[in-house]
Formats: structure tokens, C-alpha cells, sequence
């Protein structure tokens, strides 16, 4: 691995760069920098719930508008170019190839990115992450829905593009003395994902050109009056999204099967059960998209259907933790902060199972389905989990990629104030929706029991805040400043294992 | 193995057809209605009774893996794998 | 990892596939219940637009914003949309199915009590979304 910031280079060498560490460098600071970016949107949103009544945002129109641009930025433009970060960084290493597969293609991919995170920022439409008609055709203003669908057109190649990469690299240019069954689980995590995204992006980018035409008013393709359907785009969109929340799961879990034995000092408890429920993961998630659909007027045979379909991709789900557990267990744990955050992760990574399964169980939708449940289910996942796991595989990355430490207190700081806040937040959302508070509102009736409970969520909202800019503030100072890291064992962990820098034979099994 | 599925069948017969038959006579009474709270959110609160039981488990395991195996607790002792340094 | 056995693996799995059969026949056994309308029930039209309900009684009687219902009788939505998808919700009678366009859902409940309760939208449809309440007057029965 380059030490990037140790040796300085002018920036357009990395820009112009293929090499699959630049490039990986590159989806580095993106995907961090629109974190920020989104994070300050959920800000304004939590303020404004503090209380009922117009607080900071003046309209619902801007509102509407901040919550689907933060949703489209942090799944689209954060979460998933995390994951592409870390998988240029560390899959051509494991597989022992000198780069990704295709190096120019890698590179497109990636430049892809901005001008897609340029569309959505700039039109900020405000019809939601998922675009539903007959709302996106008929209501959402233009030019903003045009761009937002085009910035996720451009978004969804730019993925099938860095899937292909990642598939080919693993299955391809994997070193020949290397057998599947012995590759690291973080590179299977890499596999699985990317075969997801080959199958479901496809039906996404079809509607997606759907949507566009029938706003152009070619078609009708979601118009109830010409013989469409609004709730066809449902199945479409969800048949690629329900798989497509995997994709930003697996990942995460793989970074986890980094951390988690490297800092319990012992292998992971199972290589092959890992392995399986990555497999099962990648093929049951085709089998539940409809779960998001038992208020549209299902019957109920396709409800029954749809809701055994996401029960069956729980087993998967649990033989990952199990994996970890067993895993700690015996082992000596040193518990700086990538060990942290994994942990914290694997923690509300359960808690949002269970509270998928409620969710999955079809009369409890009546009680949950697109109220702040919701919100706080998913939240659990997409931050709780996946995040905290990015985050943790930050800090781990980052002596490798600097070639400097970060503070190691700021940074347990950091984990405990998240842990905390998204607790609070989450947490509490699960119950606000309980006492029946719609999602996505600008204002509520003044209820005691919903003021109070937005008020915890919004304390909660800026515990994770101050954590945050604690992380950057650690991230900007130590890059120039840190300690300079023992680069054969940043971390004190003892052992031979391969340092990425290092290029060198992965010890794993 | 053959035994454990047999024993699989059995356990779902009599799970599955007092249920069936207690659905399918549901609600079938004239002015007797069936109240949808309370069967949603009784069926509800079970899930919880049940999840949070399980949510004490797995939560009280980690917690304990997280005191008992940290490096810093007086009774940790390398692992075997340290010996050779490989894992 | 060949030293140890996994059947402590096998036996969570087991449990964890368990749990899940329990909860998927619960909740199938109370859908049915629940999605099972009684033949006497009362016609309710609901119509949703941006951003108001509007009701129409089985006799013909239109009210809008404001929903009157008799305590102890049955009453079956028929829930639709003008315009884009909303999400009728009277979360207090756990009643919730989405409004669409060219489409009509179903659902029913039974008022128990006299008392007055909130209508809600729950799927977004825009600018008023938001606001998009109503209100449910249970009354005594005639
Ligand atoms: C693996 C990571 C997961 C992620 C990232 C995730 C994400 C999401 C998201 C984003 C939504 C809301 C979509 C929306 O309406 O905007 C959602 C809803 C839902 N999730 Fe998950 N989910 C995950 C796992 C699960 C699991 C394991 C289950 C079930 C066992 C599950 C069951 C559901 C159900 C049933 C809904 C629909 C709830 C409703 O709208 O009423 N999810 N999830
Ligand atoms: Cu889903
Ligand atoms: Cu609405």
C-alpha cells in the first residue's frame, strides 16, 4: 500500500492515476467528504423537528428536499464509494494481483461519481430517496427530478462498472496458489456484493429510464390513466433495493471480518460458515423485495410469500454474528478504536435485525410501515451498522494510508459519543413510531409524547454531530501531525500478519 | 439425521394445524367482531416479550465477551496463536 | 478451523430458525384474522388527494377532513387516490393501507369506544404532506 501522505505527490498524479490504491484513495475522500456533506442535512432536519412549528427551515418544499438529498447522498454517495474505497485498497492485495482487473475502467468508475454527486446536489429534488410516481411524474419540479434521475442513472453504471472490476479481479487474477476457499473474507464480502449489484442495478436503471419518459410524457408506463401502474415501479424499484441494502451491508461485515480477529489475536471461528452465509445473503436477498410493499394492497398469499422470503435471509444474517462472538471468545482483545467501533456495530447490527423481523411480520406493519419505525430500523443498519463499521475500517486504514496514528483517545471518544447518540436517536425513533409519527413530515402537531421524543432524537442527532467533527478534526491534525506509525504493526498487536503496505502473503487461514 | 427430520415433521404438524384450524373458524360469528388492536398489537408485544429476551442474551454475552476477553483483564492470557504469530 | 466442533453453531441456527417458523405462523395466523372483513360492514369511500381525505358514507352523505362513524359497527374502506399515493392511517385503530391512483385497497375496523381520533397520511406525497390530517368522530350508535 502507497503511503499516500508521506511521500507527497501533487494531486494530479493521484487524480490521473489508475493504480488501484489512488484510485482508492480518491473514493477515500469522496465518500468522507459526502458524509459531511449529507450528516449537516440530517442536522438541519433533527433541529427543525425539535419543536413543532417552523424552526430553521422555512418551507416544507426545502425540507423535503434536505431529507431526499441526504438519503440519496449518504447511501449513493457515501456508504457505497466507502466500500469501493476499501475494496481498491485491499482486494487486489488479497487476491496477491497488482492492481484491480481493469485499471482504466476502475478509474472511470470512479470519475463517474462526482458529476452524479453534482446532479443530486445541485437539482436537490425533493420526491424522496425512491422516486416514487405517480408523485416523481406528475408533482416533483423540474429540473431537479431530471437531474436526481439522471445523477442515479450515473450512479447505477458507475457501480455495475466497479462490480465487474471487482468480480473479475477476484475470480480472474486471483493468484493461482490461492484457492477460493482459503481467500479472506473481506475479499468474499467484495464477491458477494458485487454479484448482487449485477443482478439487481439492471431493473433500477430500467425504471429509472421508465420514470424519465413517462415525465417527458412519451409514456405512461406509472399513469393509472392511460393503463399504468405506480405500484409496477414499486416492484422495480424494490427488487433492485432490497438486495441492494446487502450490498451495503456485506461490505461493512467483511471490514468487520478484518478487524474483528486481527484485534481478538486469533483466526476467525469459522472461515467456511462466513463464507456460506455470504453466499446465502447474496442469493436469499432476491426473495423479500415486497416487504416494503404490504400497504400498497398485496393479498395476502403474496404477503405471506414476500414476508417468508425475508425471514429466510435472516439465519445469514445471525451466523455472522455468531461468527464474531465465537470468534472474541478466548481471544485477548485489545480494544483500540477499529476494535470499537466493530463491536459497537455488531451490537445495534443485532438490534436492527430483530427489528427487522417485526417489521417483516405483515400485521405489525400496520402499526410500523412508514412511520419513524421505519426510520430508526433502517438508521440502525445504515448507521448503526454499516457506518460504524466504515468508520471503524477508517481508523484502521488510516496508518497505512498516512503512514501516521491518529489519536487514539479522540477517537474511542468518537466511538462512545456515536454509540451513544445513535442509541438516542434510533432508539427513540422506533418508539416515536410506535406512538404513530409519520416519516418524512416537516411538522407535527403537538403531541407531549412526540415532542419529547423528538427533542431526545435531536439531542441524540448532535452527540453524533460533535463525535463526527472530532473524527475529522483527529483525521485532518493527525495526517500531518500524528505520531509516525510502526508501519509493521500500527496497532501493537504483535504476530506476522500481512500489512497491506507491505503486499506481502495474507496469513488468513 | 433421518430421526431429527421426523421429529421436524412431527413438531410442524402439530404446530401447523391447530393453527390453520383456529384461522380458518376466526371471525365468522355475526356482531361479533374481531378487534384489530388488540390482536396486532397483542401480537406485537409477544414479539417484544420474545426479542428483548433474546436481545438480554446476546447483549449479556457481549458484554461479558467484551469484559472477560479484553487484553487489560487480569485473567487474559495469550492466545495460541500468538506463539507462532499467525492468524 | 478444524480443532473445534461447530455444534454450538448448529444448535444457535437451530434456535435462530426456530424463532423464525414462530413468528412467521403468528403473523400469518393474525393476518388472516385481520384481513378477514365481516359481511355486515359498513362501505366507507375514502378518497385522498393533495393534500385532504375526503369520505362518502354508504347513504350517500360526503364529508371531507372530518370522518363520523358509530361506535360498535363495522366499517370496510375502500381507500383510493386522485392523484399521487397517500397512506390512509388511523393509527389509533392500528388502520393503515395506501392510497393509490387506479387502484382500490381495503381495510376495516370496528370503533369501540365514543371519542375523536387522528387521520393521518403516512406516505409522502408532497409540499402538505405533512398536514394531510383528518378527523375520526366515533359516536353512539342510533
Ligand atoms: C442488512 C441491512 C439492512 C438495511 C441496510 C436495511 C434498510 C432498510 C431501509 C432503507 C428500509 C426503508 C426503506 C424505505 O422505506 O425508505 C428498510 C425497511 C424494511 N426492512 Fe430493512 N434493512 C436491512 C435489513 C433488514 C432485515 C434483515 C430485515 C428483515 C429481517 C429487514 C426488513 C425490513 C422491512 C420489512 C422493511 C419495510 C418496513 C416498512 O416500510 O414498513 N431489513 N430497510
Ligand atoms: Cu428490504
Ligand atoms: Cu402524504
Amino acid at each position: 500500500m502507497v503511503l499516500e501522505l508521506q511521500k507527497p505527490r501533487p494531486i494530479w498524479q493521484i487524480m490521473f492515476s489508475t493504480h488501484h490504491t489512488d484510485v482508492g484513495l480518491l473514493y477515500l475522500i469522496m465518500s468522507l467528504a459526502f458524509f459531511f456533506m449529507g450528516g449537516v442535512l440530517a442536522l438541519f432536519i433533527r433541529i427543525e423537528l425539535f419543536l413543532p412549528g417552523p424552526q430553521i427551515i422555512a418551507d416544507s418544499m426545502t425540507f423535503n428536499r434536505m431529507f431526499t438529498v441526504h438519503g440519496t447522498t449518504l447511501i449513493f454517495l457515501f456508504i457505497l464509494p466507502f466500500a469501493s474505497a476499501v475494496g481498491n485498497y485491499f482486494v487486489p492485495i488479497m487476491v496477491r494481483y497488482k492492481d484491480m482487473a481493469y485499471p482504466k475502467l476502475n478509474a472511470i468508475a470512479f470519475w463517474m461519481l462526482p458529476p452524479a454527486g453534482a446532479l443530486v446536489w445541485l437539482g436537490f429534488a425533493d420526491f424522496t430517496w425512491y422516486a416514487q410516481p405517480p408523485y416523481s411524474v406528475i408533482s416533483a419540479p423540474a429540473p431537479a427530478a431530471d437531474m436526481w434521475i439522471f445523477g442515479l442513472k450515473i450512479i447505477g453504471i458507475s457501480q455495475v462498472l466497479g462490480s465487474i472490476n471487482f468480480i473479475v479481479t477476484i475470480l480472474k487474477c486471483k493468484h493461482p496458489d490461492l484457492p477460493l476457499s482459503k481467500m479472506p473474507l473481506m475479499a468474499w464480502s467484495f464477491l458477494s456484493s458485487s454479484l448482487i449489484v449485477i443482478v439487481a442495478i439492471p431493473t433500477f436503471a430500467a425504471a429509472l429510464l421508465m420514470l424519465l419518459t413517462d415525465r417527458m410524457g412519451m409514456s405512461g408506463f406509472f399513469d393509472p390513466n392511460v393503463g399504468g401502474d405506480p405500484i409496477a415501479y414499486s416492484h422495480l424499484f424494490w427488487f433492485t433495493f432490497h438486495p441492494e441494502v446487502y450490498v451495503l451491508v456485506i461490505p461493512a461485515i467483511g471490514m468487520m471480518y478484518e478487524i474483528i480477529p486481527r484485534f481478538s489475536r486469533k483466526p476467525i471461528f469459522s472461515h467456511s460458515s462466513g463464507v456460506f452465509a455470504f453466499i446465502m445473503l447474496a442469493m436469499v436477498s432476491f426473495a423479500s423485495w415486497a416487504h416494503h410493499m404490504y400497504a400498497t394492497g398485496m393479498s395476502f398469499t403474496e404477503k405471506t410469500v414476500f414476508m417468508v422470503g425475508t425471514l429466510a435471509a435472516v439465519p445469514a444474517s445471525a451466523m455472522h454474528v455468531f461468527n464474531f462472538l465465537a470468534t472474541m471468545w478466548g481471544g485477548r482483545i485489545k480494544f483500540a478504536t477499529p476494535m470499537m467501533w466493530s463491536v459497537g456495530g455488531i451490537a445495534l447490527f443485532f438490534a436492527a435485525g430483530a427489528g427487522g423481523v417485526v417489521n417483516s411480520a405483515m400485521p405489525l406493519d400496520f402499526i410500523t410501515h412508514d412511520s419513524y419505525w421505519v426510520v430508526g430500523h433502517f438508521h440502525l443498519f445504515v448507521m448503526g451498522t454499516i457506518a460504524f463499521g466504515s468508520f471503524g475500517f477508517a481508523y484502521y486504514m488510516f496508518p497505512y494510508v498516512t503512514g501516521r496514528m491518529y489519536h487514539e483517545k479522540l477517537g474511542q471518544v468518537h466511538f462512545v459519543l456515536s454509540f451513544v447518540g445513535a442509541i438516542l436517536v434510533f432508539f427513540t425513533q422506533h418508539i416515536l413510531g410506535l406512538f404513530g409519527m409519520p416519516r418524512r413530515v416537516y411538522d407535527y402537531p403537538p403531541f407531549p409524547e412526540w415532542i419529547a421524543m423528538n427533542q431526545i432524537i435531536t439531542m441524540g442527532a448532535v452527540l453524533l454531530a460533535i463525535g463526527a467533527a472530532i473524527w475529522l478534526g483527529n483525521f485532518i491534525y493527525s495526517m500531518g501531525r500524528g505520531k509516525p506509525a510502526d508501519m509493521e504493526d500500527p496497532f501493537k498487536l504483535g504476530g506476522k500478519y500481512y500489512y497491506p503496505y507491505q503486499q506481502k502473503t495474507p496469513h488468513h487461514d | 439425521m433421518r430421526s431429527k427430520i421426523g421429529l421436524l415433521v412431527v413438531f410442524t404438524i402439530i404446530f401447523i394445524i391447530p393453527t390453520l384450524n383456529y384461522a380458518f373458524a376466526a371471525g365468522d360469528e355475526p356482531g361479533e367482531y374481531l378487534d384489530r388492536r388488540v390482536v396486532i398489537w397483542n401480537l406485537f408485544f409477544r414479539m417484544m416479550v420474545v426479542a428483548f429476551t433474546i436481545g438480554a442474551v446476546v447483549s449479556g454475552t457481549m458484554v461479558w465477551l467484551v469484559w472477560r476477553f479484553r487484553e487489560s483483564n487480569p485473567n487474559a492470557k495469550p492466545t495460541k496463536y500468538e506463539e507462532t504469530g499467525e492468524w | 478451523m478444524s480443532e473445534h466442533g461447530n455444534w454450538a453453531e448448529w444448535v444457535y441456527i437451530g434456535v435462530v430458525c426456530a424463532l423464525l417458523v414462530w413468528v412467521g405462523a403468528e403473523a400469518w395466523n393474525v393476518e388472516r384474522l385481520v384481513e378477514h372483513v365481516p359481511a355486515d360492514a359498513e362501505v366507507i369511500k375514502v378518497t385522498g388527494q393533495q393534500w385532504f381525505w375526503s369520505f362518502e358514507h354508504e347513504d350517500g352523505t360526503k364529508e371531507i377532513g372530518e370522518l363520523h362513524v358509530e361506535k360498535g359497527k363495522a366499517y370496510k374502506f375502500e381507500v383510493t387516490s386522485k392523484d399521487v399515493i397517500h397512506s390512509f392511517n388511523i393509527h389509533d385503530y392500528v388502520v393503515l393501507i395506501d392510497a393509490v391512483p387506479g387502484r382500490i385497497n381495503i381495510v376495516w375496523f370496528v370503533p369501540d369506544e365514543v371519542g375523536e381520533h387522528e387521520i393521518q397520511c403516512r406516505e409522502y406525497c408532497g409540499l402538505l404532506h405533512y398536514n394531510m390530517r383528518a378527523k375520526l368522530y366515533v359516536e353512539e350508535s342510533t
